[in-house]
């Protein structure tokens, strides 16, 4: 048994190795003189240098793009399933006509290819003077994050025992109330991972947020660490720790959230 | 029940609106934009209809294939590899009990990172002539190629850092058709004294197959439109040699202010995502991805 | 208005989001003198402008002027301004542009015509003015020059290249005998500072990119003859690493930098930096040339630099104009030159001891070489063809595509979008 239970640790070793390395070369960089980067790296550092984050907090005002990124995505959260939670429920519990049609519809524009509606979009944006705004990057957003709750949240409803709400029913309590006062009580794990997921895809979005912002003082994370390459030197070091700082929010949702995800992904079988 | 009808439109009613508004309508728009000769940047020239000669520009200039092609190639690769590579984690992770939770955790990490950033941190792990990939090939002896100056050579730390960050992703969706295969049946193959290959060959993939299918469609129209790895590792360099068709789409769009030209590339984008996916449904049966909802 | 929208604290956007969509167009009126400078806004150059500015406001009390920094990269800082003025924001009302940006913007009508303001254009170096003209009207005045020059290393040999076999051999001597890694290093990215590179080879070899009728004729001998000894350069000779395919100007910089190249092609801004013992290994131990010549041609600089332009939206034009004016002053030209070592727009400073103290090489040495110095075609669709050439070159640099097919691929596409565009460049004699 000794050697088997070795051989799973060689397993779980051989698995997270590749996964991890790059992960911790990164946040290792980050902290590594901006003059010893690419010079004799070494697997363990000898010290530990917080150059970059002061350079990046101070020198760069990186909280902007922070706030920015929290305030979309927060934004573009709430609205998509605050809406979607509606929709869902009605595809997932009501009987009525051109639910098929429905369910089709947000899977099909689900697949949508996020460049082919980027020139209307801009378009539409510029006649609304709504480009480097918070809605002008909202209203983009809700094209991918509102299939993405509807699916997931027709999914969680499902799941959920109907004999409660029949129940309620036969007291007389309307659909409304029912929804409110039994299914959202019971489905508010659905609703977390939900919006967990919405939240990192929106904190993760790239296309958008470059077409539709026009400087620092509405790029987003991505945008502005992806902006960090200049005229002047690539500042790795500062890159490297930003990308500390971006992944630093996420990481923490995967390892409170895990569980939650992996149940979203797979029901759902949501786009990567 | 006509009460229930009307509260299903009135609840569906404002999100697919929403919906409408942002996502189906801006893609007519495309369309009847593509017909039409737009240059933001020459005003005085105005917006005149043109018919079909942007998708004739673009499908009689070299760029615009080799555009496809890295699509194509890319999207091949990653797939592949990608399945692959989830498959094997897949099958590992399912064999231990112990420690899963931690492997479960290191999976979904590069899974949730920004691809902005897995993109620069596979550059700075392949940066020449002295990132830590060319020191550590220096050591054992080879020369390394400039990676992101040599056409042929700039596709590996690309389609690695696809590979990295997606291949979780795909080991998730088969875990789960994993775990739900009946455990009874390896029982029984095994008393039949089936080896480990001919449970593979004989049980598990066959009863993986629709997740393996749904992976491969949306890993599928996923790397089709590949966009922020390849804008932030290379920049489509050296020259276009790995410039796929959403960044030929987005700096005609964007950088050049194409308005027309590049609309008729988003039309052609979404044109062969559609049809792709329409195939791939047919294929799969029209109820296998309708099933995914429970 | 827009620009309201985007000033408006952040928190507040988000409550109102679908009010947004019906309220827009009621933003607060702009205070009539506030003027917006848009420029890059790093190092020695930030800091002589906000100098600049600050005295400018001490003069003009009525008029508050706000810096708005850009991207440092060109390219980059050209695609923002593309968003800014096509969006048709009212500001930044002042715009720094890079010299060939100007006949896009004023083909659009994104930037205001200067003929009103009566300009002294004949201070000023005339290629610069003509850089600046669009349709016969004035949009735009330069502010400071650049040319490419030839970095050397002074321990390494006693004197320049005299031509660029002399150069070639120069570099594969300090490479084999004093044990530099490498001979020669210049900004060989895809992207705008490939093309001026590119510039100087071939004026070196007698090409051009256009005759005097506004045909593109990049598919000469001679074009193919410097590309060809680019390539070369790096695949051949071993004079130039293949790095260089991914470097711009400060990775160049910082190679030369650090000692490990004999020769460097860059901008005059790196003087100053290069000569600060405290990050620099090579302070003291280099100097500063034209350009080689090669056979059949002349030594030749790429002419770059920026200019101010204004906004067509801008509210206050006089104002902006005012601006300007202060900003294109001798002493403030002077002081640029001394802190940031750009070379000033107007010859006749050329004459005087400030500006000696202030550069790296001899005045008139630097006024032959900007005299000669070779523009970028002047054309609305510059950037369009700075692409198609870009990516011509890079396919070259990395083996895709042999010299010659590259070049007349690139000139018969170049020559299309032209006449496509029905606007021929304009053509100005030297």
């Amino acid at each position: 048994m000794k050697v088997r239970r070795m051989l799973g640790a060689l397993g779980v070793a051989t698995v997270l190795a590749p996964l991890l390395f790059p992960l911790y070369w990164m946040v290792m960089s980050s902290f590594t003189q901006e003059a010893r980067l690419f010079a004799a790296p070494a697997l363990v550092p000898d010290a530990l240098v917080l150059d970059h984050y002061r350079a990046l907090f101070g020198g760069r005002d990186f909280w902007t793009p922070i706030r920015n990124s929290l305030i979309v995505a927060g934004a573009t959260t709430g609205l998509s399933v605050g809406l979607g939670a509606l929709c869902a429920y009605a595809l997932a519990r009501l009987q009525f006509r051109g639910k098929t049609v429905m369910l089709a519809f947000v899977l099909a524009v689900s697949m949508f290819p996020q460049i082919s509606i980027v020139s209307p979009l801009y378009l539409l944006l510029r006649e609304l003077r709504m480009i480097n705004t918070y809605p002008g990057l909202v209203l983009p957003y809700l094209t991918f994050a509102m299939p993405l709750t509807i699916w997931l949240l027709v999914g969680f409803f499902r799941q959920l025992p109907a004999e409660l709400e029949e129940a309620a029913a036969m007291d007389g309590a309307g659909r409304l109330r029912s929804l409110r006062e039994i299914v959202l009580p019971l489905a508010w794990p659905g609703l977390a991972t939900t919006a967990i997921l919405t939240f990192l895809y929106c904190w993760n979005e790239f296309l958008f947020a470059l077409s539709f912002t026009l400087g620092p003082e509405r790029y987003t994370v991505p945008v502005a660490i992806a902006l960090f390459r200049g005229q002047y030197q690539v500042p790795w070091g500062q890159i490297l720790a930003a990308a500390v700082v971006a992944t630093a929010p996420v990481a923490a949702i995967v390892l409170v959230a895990q569980r939650r995800i992996v149940a979203g992904l797979t029901a759902g079988a949501v786009k990567g | 029940m006509r009460n229930e009808a009307r509260l299903g439109w009135a609840l569906t009613l404002p999100a697919l609106a929403a919906i409408a508004m942002v996502a189906v309508f801006p893609i007519f728009w495309t369309a009847w934009e593509s017909l039409h000769f737009h240059d933001l940047r020459m005003p005085w020239l105005g917006r005149p209809f043109v018919g079909m000669a942007n998708y004739v520009e673009a499908v009689s200039s070299e760029r615009f294939w080799g555009a496809m092609a890295h699509t194509a190639v890319f999207t091949a690769a990653t797939v592949t590899l990608e399945l692959a590579g989830g498959l094997v984690l897949a099958l590992i992770v399912d064999r231990f009990s112990r420690g899963r939770d931690l492997v479960r955790t290191a999976v979904l990490l590069p899974w949730a990172i920004p691809t902005v950033v897995v993109a620069l941190v596979w550059r700075f792990l392949f940066e020449s002539p002295a990132g830590i990939v060319n020191g550590v090939l220096l050591r054992l002896g080879m020369s390394p190629p400039t990676w992101f100056a040599d056409a042929t050579a700039v596709w590996v730390p690309l389609i690695l850092a696809d590979v990295w960050k997606m291949t979780p992703f795909v080991a998730v969706l088969l875990l789960a058709g994993l775990q739900n295969i009946d455990r009874s049946l390896y029982e029984a193959a095994r008393i039949d004294g089936a080896g480990w290959g001919r449970q593979l060959t004989d049980i598990t993939l066959p009863l993986l197959r629709p997740a393996l299918l749904v992976a491969f469609i949306f890993r599928s129209l996923d790397a089709f439109r590949v966009f922020d790895v390849i804008y932030v590792m290379t920049g489509g360099g050296p020259g276009t040699a790995t410039e796929p068709i959403a960044l030929l789409t987005f700096s005609s769009l964007l950088q050049n202010l194409r308005f027309g030209f590049g609309a008729a590339l988003s039309v052609i984008v979404f044109v062969v995502s559609f049809i792709f996916a329409a195939a791939c449904i047919r294929v799969l049966g029209r109820d296998a991805l309708m099933e995914r909802v429970p | 208005m827009m620009v309201n929208a985007a000033k408006r604290s952040g928190w507040m956007e988000i409550l109102p989001l679908v009010v947004a969509l019906s309220a827009i167009g009621c933003g607060v009126g702009q205070d009539p003198h506030v003027l917006t400078f848009a420029g890059s806004a790093v190092g020695s150059e930030a800091e002589a402008l906000r100098r600049q500015l600050d005295r400018f406001q001490a003069v003009h009390p009525s008029i508050r002027v706000e810096l708005r920094a850009t991207p440092d990269a060109s390219d980059q800082r050209h695609q923002l301004y593309v968003q800014w003025l096509n969006a048709q924001a009212p500001d930044p009302d002042v715009l720094q542009l890079d010299v060939v940006s100007t006949s896009e913007f004023a083909a659009a009508g994104w930037i205001l015509n200067f003929d009103q303001f009566h300009a002294p254009t004949a201070d000023f170096f005339p290629a610069t003015i003509a850089a600046n003209r669009w349709n016969g009207s004035l949009y735009a005045l330069p502010w400071f020059i650049d040319v490419g020059m030839l970095y050397w290393r002074t321990d390494l040999m006693a004197h320049p290249p005299v031509d660029i076999d002399d150069l070639e051999r120069l570099a594969a001597h300090a490479r084999d005998e004093h044990g530099v890694p490498y001979g020669l290093v210049w900004q060989g990215a895809r992207y705008e500072g490939l093309v001026t590179v590119f510039l100087e080879y071939l004026g070196a070899f007698g090409g051009r990119i256009l005759d005097e009728e506004g045909r593109v004729v990049l598919d000469s001998n001679a074009a193919v003859t410097a590309l060809t000894t680019m390539r070369d350069e790096i695949a051949v000779d071993r004079i130039v690493p293949p790095a260089v395919l991914t470097w711009q100007e400060e990775q160049v910089r910082f190679a030369f930098q650090n000692g490990q190249a004999a020769f460097m092609r860059n901008w005059p801004y790196a003087y100053g930096l290069l000569m600060d013992a405290s990050q620099s290994r090579v302070a003291g131990r280099f100097a500063v040339a034209s350009m080689p010549g090669g056979a059949g041609g002349a030594p030749t600089s790429a002419l770059g630099g920026s200019v101010l332009a204004i906004n067509a939206h801008s509210g206050d034009r006089e104002a902006a104009y005012l601006l300007i004016d202060y900003l294109l002053q001798p002493e403030q030209l002077l002081e640029r030159a001394r802190l940031v070592g750009q070379y000033p727009p107007r010859p006749s400073l050329y004459e005087t001891q400030a500006l000696a103290e202030a550069l790296t090489i001899a005045p008139g040495e630097a006024r032959r070489i900007i005299e000669r110095a070779v523009a970028r075609p002047v054309t609305p669709v510059y950037t369009e063809l700075s692409e198609i050439l870009q990516i011509a070159l890079h396919r070259t640099l990395t083996n895709q595509q042999e010299p010659r097919a590259a070049l007349e691929g690139a000139a018969s596409s170049m020559q299309a979008l032209l006449d496509k565009v029905g606007l021929s460049p304009a053509v100005h004699e030297k």
